[in-house]
């Protein structure tokens, strides 16, 4: 007799493909196909919006085929489905469908990233002022970074529920910072200089580094902007000068 | 474990009745989640969980350890149940009589085991290994089944009976299965329930099934039916008043109609008590 693991490699296989199935087979076949696509559907509900339900589903399918699952926790499938979409032939017209997935993924992991711990002030103000410069600040757990030459947050906003689906630009690059607040995860369109300083510490860049990315922004970001991260708890802790990170 | 003396009725809890559970506090005796749903690192679902738990006793539900594959135990998603019941200190905990991921390669889906020798000595192996690991008893589902393996040498129920008998986990006996596979493999609900020890069962579960192409399917998106109820009143007939939860995952309603269910659960738990159980609830 079969050994456990060939009987079930067997049927496993059988379920992820795509010819005719007994149709008992065919049950469990639907109901796979339906977890890994439900899945992407609450992870990519701007996405599906975007191409609508039959077009999110076939994709969805052949995505499924070629990668499949490899946690119990559904949560964590789907993070390839962007860079599926960036070469699926059927998406070709739409050039900024990937990008505005990767944000959507973005929103994901930041909806389930570790709570950040609160901000210490104390130990701020103990760093000598002439040591500053050299202090490289860390993001939140739940901070991500998206660039993209499309204008991915401005589609992305018009996209939310209760939004017409008009977007107020639709070309032109945008910086887009994921970050949460009470649990909530937020969406917000960034300078360039500004992103770039954000991404310069998510780097484990030092703060003069950072405003290197600045230009002429940089004294409004050291006045105000860097203070604004702090206080939402986007820029969550700090390494001094010296210390290890 | 609450369940001695009291007869305690829950839901199955999903996020489109998060806000209104905590709001209405209705009476139950405890709530039921997926165990990963909270398997992040931190963010809106672990506070659900953390207010949940100020509320109710909680019960841990997996659906991913995929307990009876032929790959070895997944590490990873042992550690996070393990953190979560370590956190939250649930009531109960289950998982399913299942597998589903072979190679690596998860189907995310409950599939069936075929009966046989191997499995059952596989099965027995991991339970224990998981209740080790957890520091605590777990108790495993009967899945609800539409393929049945040629290769299989142990009817189900025998099958059921041996890993309770053998492993020291409970089982978790969802009514609704057994009926559901009943008519799917044609056998005889009742004499899957007496070949099950009295003793072994700790918690009961009833969802609703759909028909399709003369298949019942599992989709827990209606109501118990009329012949499910009757099979529960055979179960708590012999396994006394276990913990019962009513469970509703796709096409989800109202929350006034999983209370109406949990309240018809408590009507054949406590026949005498309906007066006054109904009064009671909201």
């Amino acid at each position: 007799m079969k050994a456990l693991g060939v009987l079930q490699g067997e049927f496993l296989e059988s379920l992820l493909r795509d010819d005719e199935a007994p149709p008992r087979v065919a049950i469990y076949r639907r109901n796979v196909l339906a977890a890994l696509s439900g899945a992407l559907e609450a992870a990519y509900p701007v996405t599906l919006r975007l191409v609508g339900a039959a077009f999110f589903l076939e994709a969805a399918r052949t995505f499924a085929r070629a990668t499949p699952s490899t946690s119990g926790d559904l949560h964590a499938y789907g993070g390839e489905f962007p860079e599926f979409l960036s070469g699926y032939s059927h998406a070709r017209a739409l050039d900024y469908l990937a990008d505005v997935a990767r944000l959507e993924w973005a929103c994901h992991e930041s909806s389930l990233a570790a709570d950040a711990g609160g901000f210490d002030f104390e130990a701020l103000a103990r760093v000598p002022p002439q040591r500053a410069a050299a202090i490289r600040f860390t993001l939140a757990p739940a901070v991500r970074l998206v660039a993209s030459p499309h204008p991915v947050v401005s589609i992305w906003e018009a996209n939310q529920p209760g939004r017409d689906g008009t977007p107020r630009t639709t070309t032109g690059a945008e910086h887009a910072l994921v970050w949460r607040a009470d649990g909530e995860v937020r969406v917000e369109r960034l300078g360039e200089g500004e992103w770039g300083a954000l991404a310069a510490f998510a780097r484990g860049a030092t703060l003069a580094e950072a405003s290197g990315c600045l230009g002429a922004d940089a004294a409004a970001f050291l006045g105000d902007g860097l203070a604004r991260h702090v206080r939402d708890g986007i820029v969550a802790a700090f390494a001094a000068p010296g210390e290890a990170m | 474990m609450a369940a001695q003396g009291a007869p305690v009725v829950g839901i199955g809890l999903r996020a489109p009745h998060y806000a209104q559970v905590l709001e209405r506090r209705p009476d139950l005796a405890f709530l039921e989640v997926h165990s990963e749903n909270f398997f992040g690192d931190g963010g809106a679902p672990l506070a659900w969980l953390e207010r949940f738990r100020g509320a109710y006793p909680l019960s841990l539900h997996g659906v991913g350890l995929s307990l009876g594959s032929a790959d070895t135990l997944q590490e990873r998603h042992l550690a996070k149940l393990e953190a979560l019941v370590h956190r939250f200190e649930p009531l109960l905990v289950s998982e399913h009589l299942s597998w589903s991921s072979i190679g690596g390669r998860h189907a995310n889906d409950l599939l069936p085991l075929p009966y046989t020798e191997e499995a059952l000595a596989l099965v027995i192996e991991r339970v224990d290994r998981v209740q080790e690991r957890l520091g605590r008893p777990i108790l495993l589902e009967n899945v609800s089944t539409y393929h049945a393996f040629a290769e299989s040498s142990i009817p189900e129920w025998e099958f059921v009976a041996e890993v309770a008998r053998a492993s020291a986990c409970r089982l978790l006996l969802d009514v609704n299965n057994v009926h559901v596979n009943a008519f799917n493999h044609g056998f005889d609900a009742r004499r899957y329930l007496a070949a099950i020890d009295p003793a072994s069962v700790a918690e009961i579960h009833l969802a609703g099934f759909e028909e399709a192409d003369g298949c019942l399917i599992d989709t827990h998106g209606a109501p118990v039916s009329p012949e499910v109820w009757s099979l529960y009143e055979a179960a708590v007939a012999r396994f006394g008043a276990q913990p019962t939860l009513i469970e509703w995952d796709t096409d989800i309603p109202a929350l006034d109609v999983l209370l109406g269910e949990a309240r018809k659960a408590r009507a054949i738990l406590v026949p005498r008590e309906v007066g006054a159980t109904a009064r009671a609830l909201p």
